[in-house]
């Protein structure tokens, strides 16, 4: 069975690269442009994994709630934080506030972002 | 009255300064009286009552000494704001009674020392808010009048300073020589606060400014970092497109097409190198800065993020990176300044050397720094643009021939971050053969200023 990854960003760009070139890799895409649609889908789809933006149009840190909300439904779900944030003063948070299993840069290298997804799915 | 209201000094530290000065001109202002006495008694014919004159100068040598012995031993310049503004008020008002006596038992309105009061007001609106200051000047000045007034009555005697003037003449100039000095007070004290109003109201405004230039520099330096944030969104996207093209998810394409994509890969590529050149720019040149927090970091954690970072230029140009880490190197810094370091470092020396070719990133500890050291096989910087290139937005001409895009910030930004964590800089280079940068950190973290407290 593949595994299931539900990709939550508000860039429909972002949407069909990432899901396109993830779907290449034999994961099973679900792709949600808010975190409320996205919220949703974690019940329906139960992924295995969450690639989670940070920055969303109703608020620059909208992605650092999202993270709270989903672990506290689903406690074991890995979430990766895949953000152009690279750099935390730039937004005043540190990685350790965040409930976010891994943290990565767009863009990313698909190497590396399949590496931690192997890696958390475990 | 409570007198320690009235001080307009709000800097502890100069009362204090101003208690002690004070102290040290009442010796010599005592010496001098006395001393003059003396003179006057030996060598002149005066008939000054040379006995009260005596006795008023013992007066202001005790009174002064016990300033001095409550001041320096007693409390050991250790006053309380309060206590200090008080005992000043206590000596000032001292000194205003005891010159007054000194001056009307030598000849009142004749001495010509009598101008000694404008200095007193003078220093008085000095020290003084306004209202306590207005009041020193008006009471003194209504003391003279009615000692002016006493005199020209005749209801108190005239000491006069020179025996030979006439008094008769004396009694006519009075009323003269006595609005002369009070006018004179009035005026003093009426500029001197004037003045510092006008000083304290311009010092009000300037804050002010300052505070609004804050908010704008502030607000311009977020801007900036959240703009600059908001471009690598869409360079994710159009990667992300590249990517599929490249890997024929959208399809096969002709090798044109994938040496196309490969060519435009590469100019985004420097385009994200640019952006993240700004990003730190806005951030390092921001005047209020947040304080970055130091933590323990492992040096080839640092390297290994940086690699990762970095790995899509050096894929590009086939180059290779050596690190050379002694496993468990940690130093005390902040993660964010590190990364701007070591990406800076690396992105320049895998920009500005030959394809194929190798760079070697060495770290290590001595005497308590951490020593990073990036070698490169590259272009080289000639030896007369080697103390130009930590200049905002310089660079060689060797590295424009060779790489379009760029912004110049590099290293400038480089130099912002060591020097924010307390290291320091070291280049070596050659031309053709290529560069060496050496970067020295406190391994315990910035001594002063930058990251720690």
């Amino acid at each position: 069975m593949r595994n299931k990854i539900l990709i939550i960003d508000d860039d429909q760009d972002i949407l069909e690269t990432t899901g396109s070139i993830l779907a290449y890799e034999g994961f099973e895409i679900h792709t949600a442009d808010s975190v409320e649609r996205g919220l949703e889908l974690l019940d329906t789809v139960a992924p295995d994994i969450v690639l989670l933006d940070i920055m969303f149009p109703e608020k620059k840190t909208r992605g650092f709630d999202a993270a709270s909300e989903i672990k506290a439904k689903q406690p074991n779900l890995p979430i990766i934080v895949l953000t152009a944030i690279n750099r935390e003063y730039a937004f005043d948070f540190t990685k350790s506030d965040i409930k976010a299993d891994e943290f990565l840069n767009k863009p990313v290298r698909t190497r590396k972002l399949v590496e931690a997804i192997r890696r958390l799915i475990g | 009255m409570d007198l320690g209201r009235g001080l307009d000094v709000a800097d502890y530290s100069t009362v204090n300064r101003v208690v002690r000065w004070f102290i040290n001109l009442r010796w010599i202002a005592a010496g001098g009286v006395l001393a003059a006495l003396g003179v006057a008694v030996a060598f002149t014919r005066l008939e000054l009552p040379f006995p009260v004159l005596f006795l008023l100068s013992g007066i202001l040598a005790c009174v002064n000494a016990s300033y001095w012995l409550f001041f320096h031993v007693l409390r050991r310049e250790q006053l309380a704001q309060g206590e200090l503004a008080a005992f000043l008020s206590v000596q000032v008002a001292g000194d205003y009674l005891l010159l007054f006596f000194l001056i009307y038992f030598t000849g009142f309105l004749e001495n010509p020392l009598v101008f000694f009061f404008v200095f007193h007001t003078l220093l008085t609106a000095y020290l003084f808010r306004t209202g306590t200051a207005l009041v020193f000047a008006g009471g003194l000045v209504a003391v003279f009048a009615a000692t002016v007034g006493a005199e020209y009555a005749g209801l108190i005697p005239h000491h006069a300073l020179f025996p030979s003037a006439d008094p008769a003449a004396y009694v006519l100039q009075l009323p003269l020589r006595g609005a002369g000095l009070a006018g004179t007070i009035a005026i003093s004290a009426y500029l001197m606060t004037s003045i510092k109003r006008r000083i304290a109201e311009k010092g009000r405004r300037i804050e002010i400014e300052l505070d609004r230039y804050k908010t704008l520099d502030r607000v311009k330096s977020n801007f900036l970092l959240q703009v600059t944030h908001e471009l690598r969104g869409p360079l994710a996207a159009i990667n992300g497109y590249h990517e599929m093209i490249a890997r024929g998810i959208t399809g096969e394409s002709t090798p044109r097409t994938l040496e196309t994509i490969g060519k435009a890969s590469r100019r985004t590529d420097n385009l994200l190198t640019m952006i993240d050149e700004m990003i730190d720019f806005a951030y390092m040149t921001a005047e209020l800065r947040p304080k970055l927090e130091a933590a323990p970091l492992a040096v080839a954690e640092l390297i290994g993020e940086t690699l990762d970072a970095c790995s899509a230029l050096a894929d590009t140009k086939r180059m290779r990176v050596q690190t050379h880490c002694p496993p468990g190197l940690e130093l005390r810094a902040n993660r964010d300044l590190m990364r701007i370091i070591l990406a800076n470092l690396l992105t320049n020396s895998l920009k500005y050397s030959p394809e194929g070719s190798t760079v070697t990133i060495t770290a290590g500890a001595d005497g308590g720094e951490v020593c990073l050291m990036v070698k490169d096989e590259g272009i080289g910087i000639p030896p007369e643009e080697l103390d130009r290139i930590f200049e905002e937005f310089y660079r060689t001409r060797r590295a424009r021939e060779l790489e379009r895009d760029g912004t110049g910030l590099g290293l400038s930004i480089l130099k912002k971050a060591v020097e924010d964590l307390g290291g320091r800089i070291a280049v070596t280079s050659e031309v053709d053969k290529g560069s060496s940068f050496f970067i020295y950190l406190p391994q315990d973290g910035p001594r002063t200023g930058g990251t720690t407290p």
